[in-house]
């Protein structure tokens, strides 16, 4: 019971007011949750309502599926609650040293400029829009490996799906890195061997946390009033008119063209190719790897055959050299890449699924219905 | 959609006759996006003790026809005492410099506040954003939460223009304009999770579930509806009757004449590739860790 108290109270947002520092006597039922070294762990995600909506809203709204942007919050006894967030402006490409520059200057910015009116203005996290539930990506991985290192419990990633969306269920999954990558990470390490010693595959990269979406008590109230059929005082009003609502029920799950479908099929195709050509590249460094070391081997084993033939001769034999100088052979390659190309046809093939088993049931649905 | 509740109000369209296309047009409706009414909601709860109202910025798209869209908002810091009230200007431009960074689209329409009563200092700050907003009449959206008692939440939009012999700054004249709530068709789903009674997304299958459970129940009514009236009990309504039939005598023929079939094996073999798409690479991946060693 206590546990639920706890979460149910509100998060003590702002600082005490720097004038009167007067700092009350933390109750029982929260010196627990108290955690200002960042023990407990977090186990789940909470959305605010707000953040769901500006979220989507700017997932819709940027070209292709490159909106990101910061996700504000606190947690509390083991919930992440994210109580905010902001868009960050989309760059193009470029990571110059001054894009860099004023992207750091804007999230200050936003940062102080947020706190002024009271809002949360700690960084939990960041956010990612993606197509097809495909988000594995360089990119997502570099900024979410920074975080780990500068965040509390090393924030997290929310991951929003716009196709899934768009065909009428929000999706919004959460997720942070696994310890096993985080290591290979840092030992900037992801050759084979790594690979192995971490047992890294691409669904070992991520761990998911679950999300949990919650409106407040304001909010909740003006929904209803928005889903409340409002009566039109016209006497006389057609039934289309008579009754109307700001959010009527919407029944987009149940449509029936697969829409997608063909883009989805194209986006596998597409992660095919590149996963090939990936493949390809990988087995042309093995192959030089493997020549290398090979001439290495030869030059050697040519050595110790003419010391021996010098040394039956009675002559002095030559110094071993140190082959590594003589032959260079390449670093074993990363697979980085290659594991996140497989992901990303996981990830297509997954929501390709998704679509058609929810596709399966709407035909079987419609069909009944069409034989009474 | 209206917000809230209808208002008996009569929304006055003052055109000027023969109005030149230089001037622009006086909007005649205000459009509201969930992101700004949430926020306005968020910010609402984050006041300050001593403040009895909030007021923000309001941000979005105007279009030709005289349709003004809302599509975000920001909280503008200010004060108001019985003999003042400030607003931080420079806040205001900070904000929507870093707004403009992200949604270059989206300029500076109105401002919004809390609470339903329109006062001298409205007619300031409605002043001082008319200034902001250009040569385009600035929009004002009195939200009312509806927590103070005997007071229905709902929203409402308003232009200004002044009033009397020698208009002054504090004197103006709130004219309603019709206000609704609007949204792209794709952001849909996310309302819906907000609706709904699960506190967390479900999977596709799920809210194909809660949609067929819906309609199930909706048939059901249906049903009770057209029994009731067949027995006698209620009399029936030509109008319902004919919506009915016209509901449930959609076509269905394309999916009798083998079009079913074609679907559902295109749709089991694209399911079959999606699986093996995923089998491959999850064996892969594997064997990347197996061949090495």
């Amino acid at each position: 019971m206590a546990e639920a108290l706890a979460a149910s109270l509100p998060v003590q947002q702002a600082a005490p007011a720097p004038a009167a520092p007067t700092y009350e006597a933390i109750p029982a039922s929260m010196a627990r949750v108290v955690d200002i070294e960042a023990e407990i762990p977090v186990e789940s995600v909470q959305l605010d309502g707000l953040v769901v909506t500006k979220i989507i809203k700017h997932s819709r709204e940027a070209p292709s599926s490159s909106a990101h942007g910061l996700l504000l919050g606190l947690d509390l006894d083991g919930v992440l609650e994210v109580s905010n967030s902001f868009p960050l402006p989309h760059h193009a490409g470029d990571e110059d040293d001054k894009s860099t520059k004023s992207a750091a200057r804007y999230q200050a910015q936003m940062l102080r400029s947020l706190k002024e009116v009271q809002s949360d203005d700690s960084v939990v996290g960041f956010y990612q829009a993606s197509t097809m539930g495909a988000f594995f990506s360089q990119a997502l991985i570099d900024t979410q490996a920074i975080h780990q290192d500068k965040l509390r419990h090393g924030g997290i990633v929310v991951v929003h799906d716009i196709t899934q969306t768009a065909r009428g269920n929000a999706s919004f999954h959460a997720f942070r890195l696994t310890k096993a990558f985080l290591d290979a990470f840092k030992k900037n390490n992801f050759s084979a061997p790594s690979l192995i010693d971490h047992r890294l595959t691409f669904s070992t990269i991520l761990e998911e946390i679950p999300v949990k979406i919650r409106t407040n008590v304001l909010l909740n109230s003006f929904l209803n009033t928005l889903t409340t059929p409002t009566q039109s005082h016209l006497p006389d009003a057609s039934p289309a008119v008579a009754s109307t609502s700001s959010l009527p029920p919407s029944f987009s799950p149940l449509n029936l063209g697969a829409t997608g479908v063909i883009r989805n099929l194209e986006q596998v195709n597409d992660a095919l190719d590149a996963y090939r050509t990936e493949e390809g590249n990988l087995a042309y460094l093995q192959r030089q790897i493997a020549r290398e070391k090979a001439r290495a081997d030869a030059y050697t084993a040519k050595r110790k055959e003419d010391n021996a033939a010098r040394v039956a001769q009675g002559l002095a034999p030559l110094p071993e050299e140190d082959v590594s100088r003589l032959f260079r052979i390449p670093p074993e390659p990363s697979r980085l890449e290659s594991m996140l190309l497989l992901g990303q046809m996981d990830a297509y093939g997954k929501s390709l699924a998704g679509i058609t088993s929810a596709g399966l049931v709407k035909m079987y649905a419609a069909k009944a219905s069409s034989d009474i | 959609m209206p917000l809230g509740q209808p208002s008996s109000a009569v929304y006055i369209q003052n055109v000027p006759a023969g109005s030149h296309s230089s001037q622009p047009r006086t909007p005649t409706l205000v459009t509201l996006h969930p992101v700004a009414l949430f926020s306005i909601l968020d910010h609402y709860l984050r006041r300050m003790e001593t403040q009895e109202r909030v007021i923000g910025t309001l941000l979005g798209v105007r279009n030709d026809s005289g349709e003004v869209e809302v599509r975000s908002s920001y909280a503008v810091v200010h004060k108001e005492t019985a003999e003042l009230v400030a607003v931080d200007m420079e806040y205001h431009r900070t904000m929507y410099e870093l707004h403009h960074r992200v949604h270059p689209r989206e300029v500076i329409i109105g401002w919004y506040s809390t609470g339903s009563n329109l006062d001298t200092y409205s007619a300031l700050i409605q002043n001082f954003y008319t200034q902001e907003t250009g040569q385009h009449p600035a929009i004002h959206i009195a939200l009312n939460t509806g927590v103070e008692e005997g007071q229905q939440p709902g929203v409402k939009a308003y232009v200004s223009s002044p009033v009397g012999v020698h208009p002054k700054p504090e004197n103006c004249v709130f004219v309603p304009v019709p206000c609704e709530f609007r949204f792209h068709d794709a952001e849909r789903s996310g309302l819906d999770l907000l609706t709904s009674e699960s506190s967390s997304p479900l999977s596709d299958l799920e809210t194909l579930a809660e949609s067929l459970k819906t309609v199930s129940s909706m048939l059901d009514r249906v049903l009770g509806y057209v029994r009731s009236v067949l027995s006698g009990e209620v009399k029936g309504d030509p109008a319902v009757g004919r919506y009915l039939m016209d509901t449930f005598g959609a076509d269905t023929g394309e999916l009798e004449k083998g079009g079913f079939r074609d679907s559902l094996q295109d749709t089991l073999m694209v399911s079959y590739l999606a699986e093996l798409v995923r089998s491959q690479a999850e064996v892969s991946s594997r064997l990347a860790l197996v061949t090495a060693s």
